[in-house]
């Protein structure tokens, strides 16, 4: 809590006193490592069926401490055909929606902040009516450190999703995304970050026992842009930030999870990840190397 | 002088045995009894063997019009190399022993084809599962031995599975697993209304 809260200190300090954090995003991504991944459609899999046994194989391997990616990392694509044909888990499948979508990662920083850029190609669009009006394209990641989150460690976001939260069939169109036990004086929280195409502003927030979109200090902003029909994102999170903030020293691996809501969707909608570790100058599925 | 007994004809109970008559009835009544036995011992195995038939399990309507169509849409009936798996090779043992004690285990079932607990899809349903849970916890005790009639960890090949099987079968090697616990449904639907414990 201290170090926390020293860390805090020095941050608002440094955040008083620095030039504006975006001008040092690196200019040439080429140089910088890329991951080739991607975020596959998710359908209808909150954390309750994932653990459970009888739906779920893979439920008695999480159970052994294995992450999603030990059995899924190579057929990310062919799960998101599964579920977005409406094949499984999926009682409202949308036709012409995308099952997968290939992006690239990639991650750096420059001791203060770090930069991660986020490229890939649009997916046609299905024809379905907007629900997210404001926004045809909106993408977030989430970080946690320490593996207080239960699964976070295994399952990159996959402990907020939960079959109560809304959009989900029959939930409370109220309830937010929340994690067991959240609590931000806990330490038991993801931290947040969303930027959205169609209002071009970014989002720095946190999931504790329930999703809040805004008050983090740590995401100095995010730059995106459409050029023909591919995007790119680029967030830059200082190192540090307030309450709600995972704080970023070199060294660490954080859980790591992004997601894209494509085709103006909201709620549980999206394409997502599986799980990853985030190393900052340190090994990882994606590390962030120093510029 | 008469009165000296003949030896020959001493022992006289057990001296009809030297009789080349009795040497002749013995043998074709052991020679006639083996090929009896043969007939016998064969048609009754004939007799058993063709209850151990898919046709044999599908005449009853039970069988035929529930769990069979299921069976179809399997990989235990449909795969790419024609190989198939009918109801006895799963259902019932292959050795001598297991299997005779599986068949005096079965004729419960001839009683329930008479009395029709399952005679009706409905009555089917509501049984589903209290009958998986039967043939789970057989299969469970007895280490998945008709699994294993065919298949085997030791010689599955990990390049011509998937990561995910690959991942599964190594854990459940690791563990000394049996194949029921996770392949539950591989060959009928599952039931509703699974446990927990079920997952076991």
């Amino acid at each position: 809590m201290k170090k926390i809260m020293m860390a805090n200190a020095v941050g608002a300090t440094l955040a008083l006193t620095t030039l504006n954090a975006m001008a040092a995003a690196p200019a040439d991504w080429s140089a910088v490592p890329a991951i080739e991944t991607g975020v596959f459609y998710p359908g209808v899999s909150p954390v309750e069926w994932v653990t459970k046994g009888t739906e779920h194989g893979g439920a008695r391997v999480l159970r052994k401490g294995e992450t999603c990616a030990a059995c899924h990392s190579e057929e990310i694509a062919d799960m998101g055909e599964k579920m977005v044909s409406g094949k499984k888990i999926e009682p409202s499948p949308i036709a012409g929606k995308a099952a997968f979508i290939s992006t690239t990662v990639q991650a750096a920083h420059d001791g203060e902040n770090l930069y991660l850029r986020f490229s890939w190609k649009q997916p046609a669009a299905s024809g379905n009516p907007p629900m997210d009006e404001l926004n045809p394209m909106k993408i977030a990641y989430m970080l946690e450190a320490g593996d207080k989150v239960a699964l976070a460690g295994q399952a990159g976001c996959w402990a907020s999703c939960h079959g109560d939260a809304r959009t989900m069939p029959g939930a409370d169109a109220n309830k937010t995304k929340y994690v067991k036990d959240g609590s931000l004086a806990g330490g038991i929280y993801y931290d947040l970050n969303q930027w959205r195409s169609g209002e071009n502003k970014s989002f720095d927030g946190y999931v504790a026992n329930h999703r809040e979109m805004e008050g983090g200090q740590a995401l100095a902003g995010a730059d995106g842009k459409l050029e023909g029909d591919t995007w790119s994102v680029v967030f830059t999170r200082k190192f540090t930030g307030g309450e709600g903030d995972v704080v970023l020293v070199p060294g660490s691996t954080y859980n790591f999870g992004f997601a894209i809501h494509d085709d103006a969707t909201s709620g549980r909608f999206h394409h997502v990840s599986l799980g990853y570790k985030l190393g900052i100058d340190s090994e990882g599925d994606i590390t962030a190397s120093k510029l | 002088m008469t009165d000296q007994k003949d030896p020959k004809q001493k022992a006289s109970r057990l001296s009809f045995l030297r009789r080349p008559s009795t040497h002749y009835s013995l043998g074709a009544i052991l020679i006639v009894g083996i090929a009896a036995g043969v007939i016998l011992w064969g048609g009754f195995n004939t007799a058993m063997e063709a209850t151990n038939t898919e046709t044999f399990c599908i005449s009853c309507h039970e069988m035929g019009n529930n769990v069979y169509p299921e069976y179809k849409e399997t990989i235990h009936y449909t795969n790419r190399t024609g190989v198939r798996a009918t109801c006895p090779d799963c259902h019932v043992p292959r050795e001598w022993t297991h299997k005779m004690v599986r068949k005096v285990e079965a004729s419960k079932e001839l009683w329930g084809k008479l009395i029709g607990t399952i005679d009706t899809r409905e009555k089917f349903e509501d049984k589903r599962l209290t009958l998986a849970r039967r043939e789970w916890s057989r299969m469970k005790a007895n280490d998945s031995r008709e699994c294993r009639n065919c298949h085997s960890l030791e010689s599955m090949s990990s390049e011509k599975q998937k990561q995910r099987a690959r991942m599964q079968h190594k854990m459940a090697a690791e563990d000394s697993m049996t194949c029921i616990s996770c392949h539950k449904g591989i060959a009928h639907h599952l039931p509703e209304g699974m446990t927990e414990e079920d997952d076991e």
